[in-house]
Parts: C-alpha cells; sequence; structure tokens
C-alpha cells in the first residue's frame, strides 16, 4: 500500500498550488523540494546580511484570483504591494515617465508626443478588452484539435465561440496581436520611441525574440491582465519578496495536512509495468505514491528523471524539441544609498515603481542581436526595482535592495562558459546602468549575477529558461509542452505534469498547479488511478 | 450601358488570369497595362542587345498546373523547364552542396556532408509536400469576410476538418505547430550540418523582412513549395523564353477569349459613382466606363493613390495604410562573356550552375544579412538567390553568353542616412565582389549590368516599396488578414471595385493563384446579382 496518494517534484509556486488543492480535496500529498528553500524561481533568500533578494522572479502580476479564493491565501497574510510606475531614463537626460494616475501619464507622454498622448487610452482600452477575451483560456483545459473525440471536438467549439463572440474587430486584433511583433504592433499606434520601446519590453521578457521578432505582440497582453481583478494591480511586489507568495501557497497547502519536505532531491520516478508508482530520492530512499506530479520542466522530467525505455521515440524526440532557451539573467544588490539618475535626480516615486532601461527600439533589438549570435547584450535591456522601496524590512534602515532583470544572456554562449562570464556580465550591467546613475558604483555594498547557467544548477531550470519552455506560438495551448500531451497526463500513467512547461505557461499565475490538480482529481474520482 | 463589364488594372500574370477566366464566361473584359509590355513583374526583356532577362521574378516553378491547364498555356507558348540540379550551394571553404533533381541522387549528394542527414531527408520531404498541400488546400477554402459574412458554415469547417484529418494525428499537429515556427527551429529539430539547413531556409525568407529564426518563416518556406514541388525544395523551373514568356502565353490565351488589352496605357483614377466604381481615367484623360473595375495592381497603390480618398473610411484607410510593404528585395541582371568558375564545383559548372545557386552558407550568415536592414542599411554580406537560365535555354543569350540573374536580399527600402541614388552602385558592386569571392574572375566576364533597388522596383514596376509580393507574408497578413482584416475575398468597401494581385489572398510568388480565386469570387457574385 502506497504511503501517498501523491508526490509533488518540486516545490515551486506551481508545485505547492497543486498539492494545496489535492491535499483540499483529501488526499494525501508529500511535496519534494531539492533545494533548503521552498518556492523554486519564487523565492526570498538572504544572500547578504541584512538584505533579502527575491533572487529569481520579483513581481506578481499574474496569480490567479481563484487560486487566491480556492486556497484563502489572504487568511495566510499574502500582500501585494502595487507597483504602479515606469520610469525610462534616458541618454540625452530626457526620460518618460508613467504611473497609475492618468492625467499625469497623458501629460507626460503628450510631453513626447501629443498623438501619442491620445493614442495611448484608446490603445488602453483594446488591450483591457483583448485581455478580457484571452483570459478564459488561461482558465481552461486545452482541447485536442486533432480527433473526433465528442468533448474535445465541444472545447474546440467552445474555443470557436468564445472567439466568434467578441466581435469582428477584437477578432481581427487580436489574431494581429498574437502573430505582430511588438515593434510592428506598436508602431501602428505610437510615434515616440522610447514609449514604443518601454511598451514592447515587456513582450520580450523571458523570450528568445527581439522587439521585431514576430510573435513578441501578444505578451503587451499580460501587462494589462492582472488590472481587471480589482483587488490586484497590473504589477505588484509581495510584501517580504516573492518568496512571501510560496510561503502562503505552502502555509495552504500545510493547513490541509499536506506534507513538504526540503533538502530532498528527487533522482527517479518509480515505473512498475508502465505506470508511476513513487519516486527514488537521491539519497536512495524510496516513496511509493499512487501518482507521481512533476513540477519541473519537461526535459529534467523526462531525459533524467525517467527511465528511457519507459518512453517510445517519438515522445523523446518531442520533448528534446521542445525550445527552453534561457535568455535571461538576473542581478541582485545591497546598496549603502538609493541610485541618483541624472535624468530624474533624488529620491521620488520613480524609484518606487519599475526603472526600465529601454530607451530605443534599437537599443532592444541590438541586444538581442548580441544574443543570437551566442553572446550577452553588452548593453542589455533591463528591468529593475527597488523592493525596500516598497517594504522597507527588505533591507537595513537606510539602506536598499534592487532587484535587476538583465537581457538578453544566452544559455550556450559562443566562447567561454558561464562560471567565466558571470562577473563580465555583472560588470555590463553595471556600466549600462551607471550611464544612468552615476553613483551606482560607488554604493555597491553585495552583488550577486544570476545566470541562465546558475538557473539551471541552482534552480534546476533546464538551460535557465524561466518558463520552463519558451512561450511562442509553436508551444502554447493544446501544444504545450508536446503537442497531444497538453492535458497535464504523459505517456506514462500516474505520471503529471503542473510547471509552467504546461498550459498556460510561465509567470507566478499558479493556474498550471490548479489546473493539473483538478485534471489529478478528476481521474482519481473515474477510479483510473 | 457601360463599354466593358470589366477593367483590369494592370497585365500582370494576376491580372492577366482574372481577365482571361471572367472572359471564359462572357464577360467583356479589358485589360490596361502601364508599361509597354504586358507581364509586369513577370516579364522578359533585352536589357541589352541579345541578353533576354527575366528582369524581375525568375522562377515559374510554383505557378498552379491547374490554370496551365485550363487555359491550354502550353498551346500558347508556355513551356516549363524543370531545373536539374535542382540547387547548387557553394561555400568559401571549398564545400560545396549539389542537390539533383533526382531524389536518391539528391540523399547521397547530402551524404557527403552528414550521413545523419542524409537518412532524414526523404522523411522531411515528405513531411514537407504534405503540409505544403494541405496548405493549398486551405488556400483554395473561401474565406469569411464582410462582403460575405456568413460563409463560413458548417458544412465549409466539416469539409476542411475531414481534410485536415487525412493527416494523421502525428502531420495534423506537425501543421499546427510547424506554421508559427521560425524556419532555424524546425530545419534545427530535423538536420545538423549547418549549409543544407541554410539553403532549405532560403525559402522561408525570400521576399521576408526578417531571418530565419524569427517566426513565421516556416510558414513562409511552405508557402514556397506550392505548386510541382517534391516537399523541401521548391521544384522551380525557367520558362522557356524568359518569365515574360508565361505572360506572353497567358495574353494569349486571354486574347482568344476576347479579352482586349491595352499596354501603354497608365490609369490615373478609378472613377466611383455613388460609391461604386464605374469605371477608370487614364493618364490621357481619356476614360472607359465598366461595370466592374478589378485592381492587380498592389492594395497601397490602389487605395492611397487610384482611389479618391474621401470615398473610404478611415479605419479602412488606416488598415491599408498598416500594411506591411518594405521592400527588400533588389534585383540584379548581368550579361555575362563567359560563365562563371566557381571553386567548389568541381570544374562542372555547366552541370551545378544549371539550377538555382544558393549563396548563403550558414543560417548565421542569413538572419545577419536580415539584421542590417532591421537598422535601414544595405546588407554588408546579403542573402544571394542566383539563376543563369541561359544554361537551359541558350536563346537567351548570344552563343557562348550568359545571362544571370541575381535576387539580392537585404536591401531595404527605406535607407537610413541615405538614399538609392547614392546606394544604387554600391548596391551592385557588393554583389558582385560577393560572387567574384567564391567564382574567381567573374568579375571580368561582365559585360552589362542592371540595378533593380526597391525604389527602382517603385518607379518602374508600380510596387509600392519595391515589395514583389505587395505585401510581406508575415502570419498576420495571410489568409483573412489579407490585404486587411474583412477583406480577404477580393472585395472592397467600393462596390463593384475588387482585388486580384498578389496583394490578395493567398499572397505572393508568381503562382496565378490570387487571380484565379478573385475571378471566381467574381463570377460568383454576379450570377447571385442576377
Amino acid at each position: 500500500m502506497p504511503n501517498y496518494d501523491a508526490i509533488i517534484i518540486g516545490a515551486g509556486h506551481n508545485g505547492l498550488t497543486s498539492a494545496a488543492y489535492l491535499a483540499k480535496a483529501g488526499k494525501k500529498v508529500l511535496v519534494l523540494e531539492r533545494r533548503h528553500v521552498l518556492g523554486g524561481a519564487a523565492v526570498t533568500e538572504e544572500i547578504y546580511p541584512g538584505f533579502k533578494y527575491s533572487v529569481c522572479s520579483y513581481v506578481v502580476s499574474l496569480l490567479r484570483p481563484e487560486v487566491i479564493r480556492d486556497l484563502e491565501l489572504p487568511k495566510y497574510d499574502l500582500e501585494i504591494i502595487p507597483l504602479d510606475s515606469t520610469f525610462t531614463p534616458m541618454p540625452d537626460g530626457n526620460y518618460l515617465f508613467r504611473c497609475g494616475d492618468h492625467a499625469r501619464t497623458r501629460r507626460e507622454i503628450a510631453r513626447h508626443s501629443v498623438p501619442d498622448a491620445e493614442a495611448y487610452e484608446e490603445y488602453g482600452q483594446l488591450m483591457v478588452q483583448m485581455a478580457m477575451a484571452v483570459k478564459p483560456l488561461l482558465g481552461m483545459i486545452p482541447p485536442e484539435p486533432t480527433t473526433w473525440n465528442p468533448k474535445d471536438l465541444f472545447g474546440l467549439a467552445r474555443v470557436g465561440n468564445h472567439f466568434r463572440g467578441l466581435g469582428e474587430k477584437l477578432l481581427y486584433d487580436l489574431t494581429k496581436l498574437m502573430t505582430m511583433s511588438s515593434a510592428d504592433f506598436l508602431d501602428e499606434w505610437f510615434e515616440t520611441n522610447v514609449l514604443k520601446a518601454t511598451m514592447s519590453a515587456s513582450g520580450i521578457i523571458g523570450t528568445f525574440m527581439g522587439p521585431r521578432s514576430p510573435g513578441t505582440a501578444y505578451v503587451l497582453l499580460h501587462h494589462y491582465m492582472g488590472e481587471l481583478d480589482g483587488a490586484f494591480r497590473s504589477w505588484g511586489f509581495a510584501r517580504g519578496g516573492m518568496g512571501s507568495i510560496s510561503r502562503v501557497i505552502a502555509e495552504a497547502a500545510r493547513h490541509h495536512a499536506a506534507e513538504i519536505r526540503t533538502q530532498a532531491p528527487v533522482d527517479q520516478v518509480l515505473i512498475k509495468s508502465g505506470r508511476a508508482c513513487g519516486v527514488v530520492l537521491a539519497s536512495g530512499e524510496e516513496i511509493q505514491s499512487k501518482v507521481v506530479v512533476s513540477g519541473v520542466d519537461p526535459k529534467r522530467t523526462f531525459l533524467k528523471m525517467v527511465d528511457g525505455r519507459h518512453l517510445d521515440t517519438e515522445f523523446t524526440k518531442q520533448v528534446s524539441n521542445f525550445k527552453i532557451r534561457g535568455s535571461s539573467a538576473k542581478v541582485n544588490l545591497a546598496l549603502d544609498a538609493l541610485p541618483n539618475f541624472t535624468s530624474m535626480p533624488g529620491d521620488g516615486p520613480h524609484l518606487a515603481g519599475a526603472v526600465s532601461i529601454s530607451p530605443s527600439l534599437d537599443y532592444i533589438e541590438r541586444a538581442y542581436d548580441d544574443a543570437k549570435y551566442g553572446d550577452y547584450s553588452r548593453r542589455p535591456y533591463m528591468d529593475i526595482i527597488l523592493p525596500s522601496m516598497l517594504d522597507p524590512s527588505m533591507a537595513p534602515p537606510g539602506k536598499h535592495v534592487m532587484s535587476i532583470f538583465v537581457q538578453y544572456a544566452p544559455y550556450h554562449l559562443k566562447n567561454g562558459t558561464w562560471p567565466e562570464k558571470r562577473e563580465a556580465l555583472g560588470d555590463a550591467v553595471i556600466e549600462t546602468l551607471s550611464e544612468y546613475a552615476p553613483n551606482l558604483k560607488n554604493i555597491i555594498l553585495h552583488r550577486q549575477v544570476v545566470t541562465p547557467w546558475d538557473l539551471e544548477q541552482e534552480f534546476g531550470l533546464t538551460e535557465g529558461n524561466i518558463f520552463q519552455g519558451e512561450l511562442t506560438l509553436d508551444q502554447l495551448f493544446f501544444l504545450r509542452p508536446v503537442p497531444g500531451w497538453a492535458k497535464y497526463r504523459t505517456p506514462i500513467k500516474n505520471l503529471y505534469m503542473c510547471g509552467a512547461c504546461t498550459h498556460p505557461g510561465g509567470g507566478v499565475m499558479a493556474a498550471s498547479g490548479r489546473l493539473a490538480a483538478l485534471e489529478i482529481l478528476k481521474d482519481m474520482k473515474l477510479r483510473l488511478i | 450601358m457601360a463599354t466593358y463589364d470589366a477593367i483590369i488594372i494592370g497585365a500582370g500574370h494576376n491580372g492577366l488570369v482574372t481577365a482571361t477566366y471572367l472572359a471564359k464566361a462572357g464577360k467583356k473584359t479589358l485589360v490596361l497595362e502601364r508599361r509597354p509590355i504586358v507581364g509586369g513583374i513577370a516579364v522578359t526583356e533585352e536589357i541589352s542587345p541579345g541578353f533576354k532577362f527575366s528582369t524581375c521574378a525568375h522562377l515559374a516553378g510554383s505557378f498552379s498546373s491547374g490554370i496551365v491547364a485550363d487555359l491550354d498555356l502550353k498551346n500558347h507558348g508556355f513551356e516549363l523547364l524543370g531545373l536539374d540540379p535542382l540547387l547548387f550551394a557553394p561555400s568559401l571553404d571549398g564545400n560545396s552542396l549539389l542537390i539533383p533533381r533526382d531524389f536518391n541522387k539528391a540523399a547521397a549528394e547530402i551524404g557527403r556532408h552528414s550521413k545523419f542527414d542524409a537518412d532524414k531527408y526523404p522523411a522531411f520531404c515528405a513531411l514537407a509536400k504534405n503540409l505544403s498541400a494541405f496548405l493549398q488546400t486551405l488556400y483554395g477554402i473561401a474565406l469569411p469576410d464582410k462582403a460575405n459574412p456568413r460563409s463560413f458554415n458548417p458544412a465549409e469547417l466539416l469539409k476542411i476538418g475531414w481534410k485536415f484529418h487525412r493527416l494523421g494525428e502525428k502531420e495534423m499537429y506537425e501543421f499546427l505547430r510547424v506554421l508559427p515556427m521560425s524556419a532555424a527551429d524546425w530545419l534545427n529539430e530535423w538536420f545538423e550540418n549547418d549549409l543544407l539547413k541554410a539553403t532549405l531556409a532560403a525559402s522561408g525568407i525570400l521576399g521576408s523582412f526578417v531571418g530565419p529564426r524569427q517566426q513565421g518563416t516556416a510558414f513562409n518556406l511552405l508557402h514556397h513549395q506550392i505548386g510541382a514541388s517534391n516537399g523541401a525544395l521548391r521544384t522551380s523551373g525557367f520558362v522557356r523564353g524568359g518569365i515574360g514568356q508565361l505572360s506572353q502565353a497567358l495574353a494569349k490565351a486571354a486574347q482568344r477569349f476576347g479579352v482586349e488589352i491595352r499596354t501603354g496605357a497608365e490609369v490615373l483614377k478609378i472613377v466611383t459613382n455613388s460609391g461604386a466604381a464605374s469605371g477608370i481615367v487614364l493618364q490621357n484623360g481619356e476614360e472607359i466606363d465598366a461595370t466592374q473595375v478589378i485592381s492587380s495592381a498592389d492594395v497601397k497603390r490602389t487605395f492611397l493613390k487610384l482611389v479618391e480618398p474621401t470615398y473610404l473610411g478611415p479605419h479602412f484607410l488606416l488598415q491599408i495604410q498598416n500594411i506591411r510593404a518594405r521592400g527588400t528585395v533588389a534585383k540584379v541582371n548581368l550579361a555575362l562573356d563567359a560563365l562563371p568558375k566557381f571553386k567548389s564545383s568541381n570544374g562542372n559548372d555547366t552541370v551545378a550552375l544549371g539550377g538555382v545557386i544558393h549563396i548563403g552558407p550558414t543560417l548565421d550568415y542569413l538572419e545577419r544579412a536580415c539584421d542590417d536592414a532591421k537598422y535601414g542599411r544595405l546588407s554588408a554580406q546579403p542573402f544571394l538567390e542566383i539563376t543563369i537560365p541561359s544554361i537551359a535555354d541558350p536563346s537567351l543569350a548570344p552563343t557562348g553568353k550568359h545571362v544571370m540573374s541575381v535576387w539580392m536580399q537585404s536591401a531595404p527600402y527605406d535607407l537610413r542616412g541615405s538614399d538609392w541614388s547614392q546606394q544604387r552602385d554600391t548596391l551592385g558592386d557588393r554583389v558582385v565582389n560577393l560572387i567574384e569571392e567564391y567564382a574567381p574572375g567573374f568579375k571580368n566576364s561582365i559585360l552589362h549590368r542592371q540595378i533593380l533597388a526597391p525604389f527602382d522596383l517603385e518607379t518602374e514596376y508600380s510596387l509600392t516599396e519595391g515589395h514583389f509580393y505587395h505585401g510581406e507574408m508575415a502570419l498576420d497578413q495571410i489568409f483573412f488578414m489579407r490585404p486587411v482584416p474583412g477583406w480577404s475575398r477580393y472585395h472592397t468597401p467600393i462596390e463593384n471595385l475588387y482585388l486580384c494581385g498578389s496583394g490578395t489572398h493567398p499572397g505572393g510568388g508568381v503562382t496565378g493563384l490570387p487571380g484565379y480565386y478573385a475571378a471566381k469570387e467574381i463570377l460568383k457574385n454576379r450570377s447571385r446579382q442576377k
């Protein structure tokens, strides 16, 4: 008799969400985490005494409201502080500052271009409409498009009907958004380069594409999705760092009696007569369970934890073909004082929001060109926040932490390895940023550089991809992670997937974890397990 | 009573196809061509005495065989010369790739580079062939648009579903997955040899503004396999007498059905009467009225130049302005004293150079070539698609001499900080010097050169921004999004004004398909009116 109903591999936010849902349904659940802390890529760690870093993921925007509701997360003290401005300093001393204050943003954009200020309103409305149109898909199990199975056909019809119901104009706009490059899409709306660049930047985060690459436009939507749920703003920062999100989900899971073990790396998934029946830890310990749910990416799951003889070659090939090229790095800084930006000197609201180093479309596109040929960007695109401005407990009094998301840093370098190049990347980041905030170099107390290689080594993300697989059209919806296996099941019975590699994909959404758990419960109810 | 049932603006291959089908259905049809010869970009021109060039388009392998049979083009002088070899891709290290027409020989040639790739080549070709065949099936399906809101009926849906399922589960998923991919990603899944991958990826970036690593280029690759293809490579062909012979044959077929064709007749305006097109005005002031006006000119030109803008809604005009048609292709046509001697052809130039010569040895090379265009620069190391049709068809040049046609990418229409009057010769020199690297001594054999930069293609051939396909074949500009969302069935907001050029579905290339589907739609519409 197995000791557990379900074992979850990996205590990332999706794994924990799955665990909480399963435990809530009365299942006996064990979560196994390789590291000493919970959270996967959503962690807070005190790398330098007194300074708390959100080491990897640093903002939250898409956490699904149904997850918050179902797991009663507010009960466990989850507080999201809105990050409602974006400040883009420019090399010529000018800047662009957009904030939650509508009238102010409008005036600010008008300073660059009056027509753009006009278009900005209409653009925002359209994006909100489109975000609403896409949202239902994030919460649904992708139907299979290749069968005559009535259930799937019904699902497809539902998707079709949903889109038809949007009306002609929205449907066409959505098609454009799904297929265009963010630069081309924004060119149709705006003329101010720095505005387009800063907006397009949200379309390239986590991808191996540039703003002129087709397929980057739809990520622009993500910026507008969070805004719809009253309680949550577009982008927010969790009090106590991203680890707080993992902590509250873990508390919810524990509340329902789920067991969580850290420093318990899984080595193999136990498979008997084609069915998963437990795991073997690196220590050799064997734990039995009815189902195994992998919260790690498919390459790690199927090419490392599952014995190849249990898989057919076609499936293995599909998993190998899954594109998972990491393209981003993180630099975390402990600062003695606040950075002083030449274009907006001193302390101010601009430091309480995001700071974007994206002065022009060409700037970002050039950064991408470097990465295309296997080098990190000499002058990278950066998305920066100062968590200690929002939550003073992140750093000692008067001091600050700075979180810098850096793109592009390709996992595969043409020359050299990441351990050799790690500090060079850190230097390029500091050099570039110092051009905008010259005092930066003198106030750094500690610097942590997290390259894609480190993300793989330390956080178990294959190739350092923060979304466990690129979010491109050929890897979305019923094609994610591989065609034919989009419903969280795998060719091995009783082995499920629940990570960001499954529909609807990356970002701290917890949607994959929830949908996977619901599918597993469905199978359990049908006594398929 | 109007003088003509239909006036067609432009005698390009699509215009001629539409005209012929309309005339065949009994319509009194007039075709008006601005230039002194018919053909649009499918023309043969004697640039230098004795040397006949396919000045713009140079390959006609994807021209619809259905139209050829329907209009009996073979009896009107159209002859397709199949390429053999299909392709020759030299590289500077002397390691060339030659792909003969014969399937087994091709695999053997690829095997010289990689045994692994040779084994996979047949399966890849079979897959590519099936996927592009299904794509062509999809092209034939009437799309929903404003003029036909209820046309997307369940029966049609079921028909598509049925055809889709005939692909089998694996290929169904491949179709959905591959279409939005990048050509490079797709080919990387299959092959290891970079020269082979670059050679195959080339058709994914023809006419495209982006490089092979960008999404949507796999679609473009499949689009270019349409027609008589063996799958992986365009089993393209030359037309005997140059590609202009295709247009001549079409013109003859048209005239046989009673179409009147006037050359040197530039249309200045489309005349509208209470919101409906009723004829045209020529440059010389002559007015001709017709029940229907059908424009094969590019969509931007049609609506931004030929139609009075007051007749169009602001939203529609904005859509037209937003069509991306950034020309990136230049043509360089060279009259040669002798065949070039490629370093890597093993002295067997007559055989090696008979098909398409591909310059672009690696995927990175092709990607980099496109990078320059993004910043408004002429590509420093461009991708070239070269043909020497006089090998297969000696009538194109004086005895012993040759014509060489070079399709060069990326040469952006919008140059930053410069213009084409300064850069035209730079482009010519760059192309010539590049070929010289592969074929030393080549420069000395040039007797005459003609350079057609995107700017020249615009002024001489009336292609807005010099775009051969009247609009990029990007994922957001195909199917029901082409030419603009809501107007994919050749209708326009102006009654009795239709479109039939490459800017319409299914898009660019010398296929004749837009013209054919447009005629079908126009005839359907007329029978409904009655």
